[in-house]
């Protein structure tokens, strides 16, 4: 029970910095074209590992995107928020002054927050102790600035309040923002998420057993793991009154979402706990399994999390499961920013009527059971009105958001 | 492409707030366990010896560590192995204040029970323990998946909600010095939007070289001014309470970081601006007036600058500068641990001074890298 009047929600700018692109169009491109964005690991000496490839932003240029940051002041996944906020808030055609002038702030998502940043002086620490810290880059560790270097960068006098809960973060980003306009508590926000390739996460998933032998293969049958992503992702979220006032392109409206906790391991998902939770998105965006009819899913491509979300989602659906595909084939794993960019793709394509793909699919895993369309290839040409978006993290933190077809 | 229509800008609402009621607390501090010895220092009692004074591995900087503290003398073994010491100070305070609450009452779900934690870093220690390991190690794949999977920022929370089996939403928040004021921020966000019924709501923060070296080198801190560790957690309830400890009101944050050319010098607001803009929206929302303000919990005892701008942010909102409480005197540089630890001094500096009539307090916060945050608090009979 709300404490006070609600009002719809709508997404009405995206920004995304990732490995497939750069700006809404290219990586909704990409995403259609099933074009898979991983390559050798350039960021970091990846020789003594036995798997050398990530998906990293190559060509992110901050100074192109950015007009306030000084980028030699902010860490890697600062800028990369900062940039898909700035190309969310030039998509959104919003007027810039308009978007200061009101309570408007950044919710962001992250899992290592300013891993690149932590990378460099860890090299500091090894070679010259901790006397030899610097302290300029000691500054920009904080994971809160990555919320902050989008207020900084647009100029938002509100909320710049980071997220750190893992690899669903973005989406539990999502969710606050909404809570927020919804509820009045703020007009516009930004909401997303960042992390960066580097060392340490490449290591981790590596000793946990997680990482793929090549590619990623969501849903395949011979899926070995993930492969580690980086990337910005954003979506302005502001009222429908005043989007509709201003005339502005509506790409989806924000129906609801649901947060739940598994209680039960750090690292391993629960079916049981993921299925409360769509059910409890589901009645919060008030729908129906019936009525949703793409599912995003979280999907990293490790034989444990896909049929486990796949077993999920058989509780809530029954055998008639919606199509669900993966973008982290082509992303690889993007951490905080995955959900962020799995919302990003759900927006495109309820506005360019497709179903996003699962690249690099070989064969449906038979042990998922029948009737699993996980899209692959290519994108297919279909129209969507309601669709699922799922983020689950360590630490049991599942956070699934609904988007629909403003209408 | 959107047409550039001119649009009034939406002016959020400012709502009234409905109260939460905070029911138990657990603190874990350089002062000891509980708001008794917090109170005690505050009031001038002398600090436990610091255990790691002196030791090489630290700069050359006061350090107040909480003393002794080894997760696993209060949580058993089971566990607790590839725990940091952040996510043991931070589950000693959860299981104190589930300690000091009672007994759930009826009903309660858990799937409506949640935690709200706030941390900047997670485990400097353990993360910078494996990030070392994968710089020098032949094979850096070979480190601990254990504590590469506690080394995320959300394992507190995670680790919180696994002992308890809260199995409502589970939110990590960071936001600088003002980490903590989000949490309270988020967790009433989350209730008045009817997201849980009850929420374990605070902060953490641990000691160690890296992190001392950190804030060494930083170089906001003033020369002697000590870093500390520490961790408070509330168990907040969205129902209104009879036996509550105190009741938390509105809170408010700002932004004050532009950079660059953004908005220009006449759209800029200074720091002490930002911040007594929050104190008196979160006042107003609250339903409180600006003078029955009794006592301000303050965040920023050390750091060259913030102390001013804070206390004339606090002036410009009230008119004057109520009673104040510098947990960070004591305590030393806590971080993301502050705000929960500013409020649970605030309750410790009103238990030892008890009073027959309601009394309103101020937490606020203020930070360099530009967040500011106010938190109203209304005190029982």
């Amino acid at each position: 029970m709300p404490e006070t009047p609600v009002r719809r929600v709508v997404i009405t700018g995206l920004g995304a910095v990732s490995p497939v692109g750069i700006g809404v169009k290219d990586f909704a491109d990409a995403v259609r074209a099933g074009r898979v964005g991983i390559g050798p690991v350039r960021s970091f000496d990846a020789t003594p590992f036995p798997s050398r490839k990530a998906a990293e932003v190559a060509g992110f240029e901050p100074a192109a995107v950015l007009r306030n940051l000084d980028p030699d002041r902010w860490g890697r996944s600062a800028l990369l928020a900062a940039a898909a906020s700035r190309l969310a808030v030039e998509d959104s055609g919003i007027d810039a002054r308009e978007l200061r002038a009101g309570r408007s702030g950044s919710i962001m998502g992250t899992t290592s927050g300013e891993s690149a940043v932590a990378q460099s002086l860890g090299g500091q620490w090894v070679t010259q102790g901790l006397k030899g810290l610097e302290p300029r880059l000691v500054g920009q560790m904080p994971a809160g600035q990555i919320a902050g270097a989008v207020n900084a960068e647009l100029g938002l006098s509100g909320d710049a309040q980071t997220i750190p809960t893992a690899c669903s973060a973005s989406n539990y980003a999502l969710g606050y923002a909404f809570d927020m306009v919804r509820s009045g508590e703020a007009d516009l926000m930004l909401a997303g998420g960042a992390d960066s390739v580097n060392r340490l996460t490449h290591a981790g998933f590596y000793a946990l057993g997680a990482m793929a032998k090549d590619l990623p293969q969501p849903f395949d049958a011979g899926r070995s793991g993930i492969v580690t992503g980086e990337g910005g992702a954003a979506l302005l979220l502001e009222p429908l009154d005043h989007a509709l006032a201003r005339g502005a392109r509506i790409y989806a409206e924000v129906l609801g979402y649901a947060a739940n906790c598994d209680a039960a391991h750090m690292v391993h998902p629960d079916a049981t706990s993921i299925a409360a939770c769509i059910r409890a998105a589901h009645r919060d965006a008030g729908v129906t399994p019936e009525q949703i009819d793409y599912i995003c899913a979280h999907g990293t491509g490790t034989p444990t999390n896909d049929s486990t979300e796949i077993r999920a989602v058989r509780q809530v659906f029954g055998d008639r499961l919606p199509p669900i595909s993966s973008i982290k084939s082509m992303l690889g794993h993007t951490m905080g920013a995955a959900s962020g960019f799995g919302a990003i793709a759900c927006c495109t394509a309820l506005e360019q009527d497709f179903l996003p793909p699962t690249a690099n699919l070989v064969e449906t895993d038979p042990e998922l059971g029948p009737g699993v369309d996980c899209v692959p290839g290519r994108g297919r040409d279909a129209r969507v009105d309601i669709v699922q978006n799922h983020g689950f993290a360590f630490g049991g933190n599942n956070v699934i958001t609904i988007l629909g077809r403003y209408s | 492409m959107t047409t550039a229509a001119p649009v009034q800008s939406l002016p959020a609402q400012s709502a009234p707030v409905q109260p939460l009621a905070v029911v138990g607390v657990g603190v874990v501090s350089s002062a000891g366990h509980g708001l008794a010895p917090l109170a005690a220092l505050l009031d001038g009692d002398t600090a436990p010896d610091p255990a790691v004074e002196g030791d090489p591995a630290y700069p050359p900087r006061p350090v107040r560590p909480v003393p002794g503290f080894r997760a696993a003398d209060h949580l058993g073994r089971k566990g607790t192995k590839n725990l940091d010491r952040l996510a043991g100070l931070g589950l000693v305070a959860c299981m104190e204040a589930l300690e000091a609450a009672g007994p759930a009452p009826a009903g309660l779900d858990p799937e409506r029970t949640g935690v709200v934690l706030a941390t900047n870093t997670g485990s400097i220690a353990g993360y910078s323990d494996l990030l070392y390991e994968t710089l020098t190690l032949e094979k850096p794949y070979l480190i601990n998946p254990g504590k590469f999977s506690n080394s995320v920022m959300n394992c507190s929370a995670g680790q919180m909600a696994i002992r308890y089996g809260f199995k409502g939403l589970n939110a990590t928040v960071a936001g600088g010095r003002s980490a903590g004021l989000y949490a309270f921020r988020h967790a009433r966000l989350a209730m008045a939007t009817g997201r849980a019924d009850r929420l374990l709501v605070g902060g953490a923060e641990e000691l160690s070289a890296p992190a001392a070296w950190a804030w060494h080198h930083a170089g906001t801190l003033r020369e002697g001014a000590p870093v500390g560790e520490g961790s408070a957690v509330f168990v907040v309830s969205r129902a209104p309470e009879e036996h509550a400890l105190v009741d938390l009101l509105a809170c408010e944050v700002g932004y004050h970081g532009w950079t660059g050319t953004t908005g220009g010098a006449a759209e800029r607001r200074a720091p002490s601006q930002v911040l007594a803009d929050a104190v008196t929206r979160a006042l107003e929302r609250s339903g409180v007036r600006a003078e029955d303000v009794e006592t301000v919990s303050l965040s920023a005892g050390h750091h060259i600058g913030l102390d001013r701008i804070e206390e004339r942010a606090v002036h410009l909102a009230l008119g004057r500068v109520p009673e104040r409480v510098r947990v960070a005197d004591v305590l030393g540089e806590t971080y993301s641990a502050a705000g929960a630890l500013q409020l649970a001094a605030l309750l410790a500096h009103w238990r030892s001074r008890p009073s027959g009539t309601p009394r309103i307090g101020l937490v606020t916060s203020v930070g360099h890298d530009g967040n500011a945050g106010a938190l109203v608090v209304r005190g029982r009979a």
